[in-house]
């Protein structure tokens, strides 16, 4: 019996052993073909080297298997959804198979970088220019997709969102699908009791910097403890608060060359003791924007900082447009000094992966084409992420649907007033842990002036490493 | 003669077929260890040695050693391994004193009551972190936790308080949560340890006199010496690495005020790519533990 035992144990290792050397030859000779294609050919030899590789496969009628990995962005994180966009995709290119795995905002990062490291990373990933572009893009991981923007749908994107996907050094490694501008919101109800909504222009969703304190000075006064929270436990939804300071009075986050970080101004300081110093207003460092959010939905706060069209229609746990309880949700442009917000924007698509395999980069190739620019599909895979198309002639995604008149308000007021997408400074990664750094510091008393000058020149720091 | 000799190779051929069924049966867990604790423990040792970061290009430069020369100057270093260090002096001897005064006061109770409260305790071990950490955030919650709203129904509080937002406080709640995750491992250990103390022994003690305070310290506790000594060390080791409740609860702050080595360690290498620097802690913090639980033992041996 004991013999027979370490018999079976010894051919099950034996065979396991085999199985492992197996594997790590191919990955040996897939690493090295990435090398090769990585040491100076153009890209655009590399791209129709694959998809002679890709063609090749598919005449010998081989499939292709590659993954794509998701952040949850609108209904691209939910599985039906898709499935269903994978079944036309197989209905076009049987000889494609894609595998999803769905990130969140939390450990997405971790596991994506885990993966890379353990030569692993997924063939697409779908996400926005600051990780595909400043971070990934530029450590040389991502393959170049100028190729897709020399298509006819690809030269129909907005210039500044292809800007956004464009790196330093001029290769492309985002293919942008949708984007959104990220804004802000009050609960209607809360402002209306307090006499507050007088400082807000209704219809255009707009309000001054000083009508903005005044309105929560009012609600305070209402007896609303919790206005709003200046939420800095990490770096989720902290384009809200970044957008928040800069447009108070008219600060900038970078450079127009986006070269360097210049959030030391007097205009930003000037926002962080106001801030800082306004009843109601809470640097809370116990939340992030996802929290907020809840906060906000919830009743406890009367505002949020991180808001967009995807919340505004969010049904899941009310009525959209309202709150747990029912009060009514007004999304809200930024205030600033001059009544003219920048918001931040948001741009999601895919990148690709370098894994040194031909044949899998034109296969997420055909993928990626086929989601973005197919004329039927397209309009369905924005609609999966409930943001709007990258194109302006993509027209009419959301009509007859329930909250057509939602996104036609949002497409309407708040998308021209999409600014400057600085996201992809180098260093970026630093840059935003350092952000939320420096408001906890700020929130536990430190000087707004000396913190906004430490975020400086860390944030610095980094972009000249990262160069 | 010949005989002899015979029955020599049958016994060594016997031997040897032992001794490699033993390996053999060994060899499984040998290659998950070697694969997973020693490997990586070199290749923690060799990268810290370099400057290694994440990129396609990029590659590992040999520094020396200068990553541990700049962890002293890394003042988010140096808080880190303090909060580390306050969290191990606060929490070892709490967990070991209160542990031992519930299974000393539970331990003779009768089967069912007994195994209740070893149930009542062990819970929170075997509860996943993720959930200890959700209910602890909900109960520390600023807006609408329960004990503000205790602290403040019952006049202690006047206004709420950011248990897990300020600095004043994060670290202790860190502590009292890593309090009642820690607890319930060392309480049964010592229900069964001072369930096997030689009853004989008690008696004799009582028959000679003995107080229960010297029945206790001169009897049960040099009996209970190897459990005391067990729990120390894991209690001690437990602490040195905690980690999920730091990045589940406050992500390090606030402004680093819960940072503990292990955090700062996944900080340095996942969000900063810091990979060689974030080694050169980990061997640090390997040593600090090493020396902690040497020591431990040593005192120990001498009692």
């Amino acid at each position: 019996m004991k013999k027979l035992l370490a018999l079976g144990l010894s051919v099950t290792m034996a065979v396991s052993l085999a199985a492992c050397g197996g594997d790590a030859g191919k990955e040996t000779g897939g690493a090295d073909s990435g090398a090769n294609n990585n040491a100076s050919e153009p890209q655009n030899t590399e791209a129709a080297a694959g998809n002679e590789a890709a063609d090749n496969s598919a005449a010998a009628g081989e499939s292709t298997a590659i993954t794509l990995w998701t952040y949850p962005i609108g209904n691209w994180g939910d599985s039906a959804t898709v499935d269903s966009i994978i079944a036309s995709f197989n209905e076009a290119h049987p000889e494609i198979s894609v595998t999803v795995e769905y990130l969140d905002y939390t450990n997405g990062d971790d596991q994506v970088n885990t993966a890379i490291e353990g030569g692993q990373a997924p063939d697409i990933v779908m996400e926005g220019p600051e990780r595909l572009v400043a971070n990934w893009g530029a450590k040389g991981l991502m393959v170049d997709l100028s190729d897709l923007f020399d298509t006819t749908a690809g030269g129909e994107i907005y210039e500044n969102v292809a800007a956004a996907c464009k790196s330093t050094d001029g290769a492309y490694y985002e293919y942008p699908l949708c984007m959104v501008a990220h804004c802000m919101a009050i609960n209607k109800n809360v402002f209306e009791a307090a006499d507050a909504m007088q400082y807000i222009d209704e219809e255009t969703h707009t309000w001054t910097t000083e009508n903005f304190f005044k309105a929560v000075q009012a609600v305070y006064d209402s007896g609303v403890e919790n206005v709003g929270a200046v939420y800095c436990s990490g770096q989720g939804g902290d384009q809200g608060t970044r957008a928040l300071i800069n447009n108070l009075y008219g600060g900038t986050f970078t450079n127009p060359e986006h070269t360097a970080y210049t959030a030391d101004s007097p205009e930003n300081i000037k926002a962080l003791e106001e801030l800082y110093a306004q009843d109601g207003i809470n640097f809370d460092a116990s939340i992030a924007g996802g929290d907020e959010i809840t906060l906000f939905r919830n009743g406890t706060l009367a505002m949020a900082f991180c808001w967009n069209a995807a919340q505004q229609v969010n049904a899941d746990n009310s009525a959209a447009g309202t709150t747990n309880n029912g009060d009514t949700i007004l999304p809200m442009l930024f205030p600033s000094d001059d009544g003219k917000a920048e918001l931040c924007g948001g741009i999601w698509g895919f990148g690709i992966f370098n894994n040194g395999d031909d044949a899998k980069i034109a296969a997420a190739k055909t993928f990626i084409d086929f989601v973005c620019n197919d004329e039927t599909q397209a309009k369905e895979s924005v609609k999966a992420s409930t943001y709007f198309s990258v194109r302006p002639t993509m027209t009419g995604i959301y009509d007859g649907m329930e909250i057509a008149d939602t996104m036609d308000e949002f497409a309407t007021y708040f998308l021209p007033s999409m600014g400057d997408y600085y996201q992809v400074v180098p260093g970026w990664a630093t840059a935003r842990t350092e952000w939320w750094n420096m408001l906890q510091r700020i929130g536990t008393g430190g000087a707004p002036a000396d913190e906004v000058q430490v975020f400086v020149t860390n944030a610095n720091q980094a972009v000249s490493e990262a160069q | 003669m010949a005989k002899s000799a015979n029955v020599t190779d049958r016994s060594r051929a016997l031997v040897i077929r032992e001794t490699r069924s033993a390996y053999l049966f060994l060899l499984p867990s040998l290659i998950f260890f070697v694969g997973f604790v020693i490997i990586p423990m070199v290749l923690c040792v060799y990268t810290s040695f370099f400057d290694s970061t994440m990129g396609k290009d990029a590659k590992d430069v040999f520094i020396g050693f200068s990553n541990y020369a700049e962890l002293w100057r890394d003042p988010i270093f140096i808080r880190s391994l303090k909060n580390t260090i306050i969290i191990v002096v606060v929490s070892v001897p709490t967990v070991c004193v209160f542990s031992l005064w519930v299974a000393s006061v539970v331990y003779n109770l009768k089967g069912p009551v007994l195994s209740t409260f070893r149930c009542i305790f062990y819970l929170p071990v075997v509860t996943g972190s993720v959930a200890v950490a959700v209910v602890w955030k909900w109960m520390f919650n600023n807006y609408y936790g329960i004990f503000n709203y205790v602290g403040k129904s019952i006049g202690i509080l006047d206004k709420n308080i950011n248990w897990l937002g300020d600095e004043r406080f994060a670290l202790g709640c860190i502590i009292l949560i890593l309090f009642t995750t820690s607890v319930g491992q060392p309480i049964v250990l010592y229900i069964s340890a001072l369930g096997n103390v030689d009853t004989t022994l008690v008696e004799a003690a009582e028959v000679d006199g003995a107080n229960k305070m010297q029945l206790f310290w001169k009897i049960k506790w040099p009996l209970i010496m190897p459990t005391t000594l067990y729990i120390l060390v894991i209690t001690t080791i437990n602490s040195f690495q905690c980690f999920a409740l730091i990045q589940l609860l406050t992500s390090g702050g606030p402004n680093h005020s819960t940072d503990t080595v292990m955090y700062y360690i996944y900080y340095s290498a996942f969000k900063l790519y810091r990979y060689g620097y974030a080694n050169s802690m980990g061997v640090i913090l390997a040593i600090f533990i090493a020396v902690l639980s040497a020591v431990q033992f040593k005192l120990a041996k001498e009692k």
